[in-house]
């Protein structure tokens, strides 16, 4: 006589995107100076991190790199004593560069492809904060061809376009339960594509010091008919119909960089970046499922990012002919403001700390590694929407390597 | 050499990562404060007990929130934590409900009939004989804790005393004989629930569905925690949730019998029933209509001249299924007064206080938990069982942690929080 609607199950979000899913490994050389280095034409990587540069690098390459990344998180309830872990899994950032152009003519080409945002977080299918999120991986691989033009000997402009192609599988569990007491669970899974650009100017005065400018556009990433696939009991799959599909967007924000380059020597050289992240742009996250049911309604959550900032500081010093060493340290200030944080992106102000190593054994290959580890500061949270209520602390460990050959 | 600086780069990750997990540090679980939880005692009714789904049965009584409380006891000091479970072998207890359909979100209720510990044809309970701290005693009242006679009427009561304790120990005269170093009570709530669940309509021959007198629960109460303090003992007291927060009275609303009516005869126009006073008028919003109603069958079917039931005032909806609005305000009423009690005595003996009142009336606009959503909706909203009165694990666990963080504000203690998540909410058939 008397239909009981379902309430709203899936009212809380899916995902986040946050500082924790920029990821600052780009180039071997940079990242063993903490990330900085847009002001230095040190290599092929000046693709991604300073367009402008790349005209100055003396000779054509191509390298290839990897940074496999631990992201250590931990999350304790508040007021409990459990503190649970995410799973080890290894995150593969990669790069690769391409630098060519006629020697001492006034133009290089290059490419890059490079994954400058991702995550990958499994907390397991029963941990404490499993309705808000069990696992995400999200990756975005950024393909960027560039041209790069010296106006005078002293300054160098240069501009790419990026294509981005995105991956995301995220899963959560569901607070139905089975007749056997285990809950349901949610899989959301979609590839995307989003356009940008990536800008730079290269400056070398009179003294050597070089400043840098380089703005990375906005890339907002849309994902058309992802799948969404819910695991319910029987009873509830009216609820949530079997075959659904999704479309949501991605912002991935654009980042302003100021650059320095200090020669403290022959063989030493300082860099200093200060990079704006314009996070301003993730106001909202939401999901519009082609099917939809009293339980399963399309979500809009508060995101209300402010923007980021980082600074970073590296030194260089080639130790011999064959030999460079390399050190960094940065902070970078969280865009996720109070109430926002969430379990994918455990998001806080960070240290971060490098060191790097080069090893050039003839004019043609040179290899070169790094070790990048970011403290995220411990951060107690409730989240406004889904009430997750307790702290997280992370660390992340992301050593690598790269091999180039150049000509 | 660039084999050494691989070799020499691996050992390196291996040690960061092997040295370098995050550490969150926390005092959770490091003190009892003030208070000794050595033997932890809960004393009250059916939510005490574990009682879910219209009975009592091993699943619950297991995630009763004592139970869910007591073994977070255990790691600041606290000791065994005993209840009169039944056994595996008649697992059901008494007898429960399950939804075994849900079509068109129409739920089938089908009573679970197996396994039970129904030991004679009286309906009398499995005997248990061992030592006991969850005393717990579905329908318990705080009057009729004090009538030696109900130790014989209630099988839940009876299943736990020996036959010479059997209509001659009371309820308040048990409780006190456990040597308890901390107790909580959660007792109350039947005194004006019986009432209300028999749509405040009082059988004079069935003293479950009195209303206790104002006077008389703030004297039996105070009883209780001078029993219960007699040697100094802390504890916590709960008070009494407003009964029109549970979905017992909140699913079968009167807007949604008319739009069930409509959609049969669109002229249908009002829901009529028969008020406490005898009275027969059109319902309103705030008369509140029994969970039981939607199953009985009985809406809507004419009568012998042809009137259909509750939509005409010749043959209105009986009281017995109805709270009208002036019996819900004195139900309020009841309710208020016996919070005050409770609140005022327990403050005087410097007891903790679980504000169950408060915290269910956010439960019944809607709060978000660790990430799950619970509200006082039936079967969906995750904290009530299929009874629309009692919790659900999930229900449990959320209200131990109200006492839980009232007994560390209290006494200093750090008494762990539980995760809610690992708690089921209702089970929806496969």
């Amino acid at each position: 006589m008397k239909k009981i609607l379902l309430s709203v199950l899936l009212s809380a979000p899916l995902w986040v995107l946050g500082q924790g899913f920029q990821v600052n490994l780009q180039g071997q050389k940079q990242i063993g100076m903490a990330g900085a280095g847009s002001a230095l034409a040190l290599d092929e990587a000046s693709v991604f991190y300073n367009p402008g540069a790349v005209t100055f690098l003396e000779k054509n390459s191509v390298s290839a790199g990897v940074n496999p990344l631990l992201f250590k998180s931990a999350f304790k309830q508040t007021g409990s004593n459990v503190t649970e872990d995410v799973k080890n899994k290894i995150a593969p950032p990669f790069e690769f560069y391409a630098v060519w152009g006629p020697k001492s003519n006034k133009w290089k080409l290059g490419l890059g492809v490079y994954t400058p945002f991702g995550g990958l977080v499994d907390w397991g299918d029963n941990w404490s904060g499993k309705y808000a999120l069990t696992s995400l991986n999200l990756k975005a691989i950024y393909f960027q061809p560039t041209l790069s033009i010296k106006i005078t000997d002293r300054i160098g402009i240069g501009a790419g376009f990026v294509y981005n192609h995105g991956d995301v599988n995220l899963q959560r569990a569901i607070p139905v339960n089975f007749p056997d007491g285990r809950s349901g669970k949610a899989t959301l899974d979609g590839t995307g594509t989003g356009y940008g650009w990536n800008a730079g100017l290269y400056i070398k005065t009179l003294s050597n010091i070089s400043f840098a400018l380089v703005h990375k556009s906005k890339v907002i990433t849309k994902l058309d008919g992802g799948s969404a696939e819910f695991e319910v009991p029987k009873s509830l799959e009216g609820s949530f119909p079997a075959g659904n599909t999704f479309n949501a967007e991605l912002p991935l924000p654009a980042t302003t960089s100021l650059g320095v380059g200090i020669p403290l020597s022959k063989s030493t050289v300082l860099a200093f970046d200060a990079s704006w992240v314009q996070w301003h742009i993730y106001q909202d996250l939401s999901f519009d499922y082609a099917t939809n049911t009293p339980a399963l309604v399309d979500t809009k959550s508060a995101r209300n990012y402010r923007d980021g900032s980082s600074f970073k500081l590296g030194i260089n010093h080639q130790a011999s002919e064959k030999l460079a060493l390399r050190a960094g340290v940065g902070y970078a200030f969280s865009p996720v403001q109070d109430g926002y944080v969430t379990p994918e992106a455990p998001d806080a102000d960070r240290y971060i700390l490098s060191a790097g190593l080069g090893y050039t054994p003839t004019h043609h290959f040179e290899v070169n590694a790094s070790f990048f580890f970011e403290d995220v500061k411990s951060r107690k949270q409730k989240n406004i929407e889904t009430g997750l209520d307790g702290t997280f602390k992370t660390l992340v460990y992301a050593p690598g390597i790269s091999l180039t050959y150049k000509w | 050499m660039k084999k050494y600086i691989l070799n020499s780069f691996v050992a390196a990750i291996i040690l960061f990562a092997a040295a370098c997990k995050p550490e969150i540090e926390t005092p959770a679980g490091t003190t009892a404060g003030q208070a000794n939880f050595s033997k932890y005692i809960a004393v009250g009714n059916s939510l005490t007990s574990g009682y879910a789904d219209g009975g009592l049965y091993l699943e619950g009584q297991k995630v009763a929130y004592p139970n869910l409380i007591a073994a977070k006891m255990a790691t600041v000091g606290g000791g065994a934590f005993t209840s009169p479970f039944f056994s595996e072998e008649h697992l059901n207890g008494s007898g429960y409900i399950s939804l075994t359909a849900l079509v068109n979100g129409t739920p089938t209720l089908t009573p679970v009939v197996d396994k039970l510990a129904i030991r004679d044809a009286a309906k009398h309970l499995d005997k248990y004989s061992g030592e006991i701290q969850n005393l717990g005693i579905p329908g318990m009242r705080v009057d009729l804790a004090f009538a030696p006679a109900f130790s014989a009427a209630n099988p839940f009561f009876e299943r736990l005393l020996t036959d010479a304790q059997v209509g001659t120990t009371s309820y308040f005269q048990y409780v006190q004989t456990k040597n308890h170093t901390f107790f909580s009570l959660w007792l109350g709530n039947n005194d004006v629930l019986g009432y209300a669940l028999n749509g405040a309509v009082t059988v004079s021959t069935d003293p479950t569905t009195t209303l206790t007198d104002k006077v008389t629960f703030s004297s039996l109460y105070a009883n209780f925690l001078n029993a219960l303090t007699a040697g100094g003992q802390k504890g916590i007291v709960g008070t009494i949730p407003d009964v029109t927060a549970v979905p017992y009275f909140n699913t079968v609303t009167v807007a949604a019998l008319l739009n069930a009516a409509k959609a049969i005869n669109p002229a249908a126009a009002a829901i009529y029933i028969q008020t406490g006073t005898g009275a027969v008028r059109s319902a309103t919003a705030e008369d509140l209509i029994r969970l039981p109603f939607q199953s009985e069958g009985i809406f809507g079917k004419p009568n012998g001249s042809g009137i259909p039931y509750g939509l005409h005032p010749l043959n209105p909806i009986e009281n017995r299924w109805v709270l009208d609005k002036d019996e819900v305000i004195k139900v309020k009423d009841y309710v208020n007064s016996y919070n005050g009690t409770i609140k005022s005595l327990a403050s005087s003996k410097g007891l903790a206080i679980a504000d169950t009142y408060a915290y269910f009336n956010q439960v019944k606009t809607g709060i978000n938990v660790q990430g799950v959503g619970i509200n006082a909706s039936f079967i969906t909203g995750g904290a009530f069982s299929l009874d629309g009165i009692h919790l659900t694990p999930r229900g449990n666990a959320v209200i131990a942690n109200v006492f839980i963080d009232a007994i560390n504000a209290k006494y200093g203690s750090t008494v762990p929080n539980i995760d809610i998540t690992q708690y089921r909410g209702v089970k929806f058939p496969n």
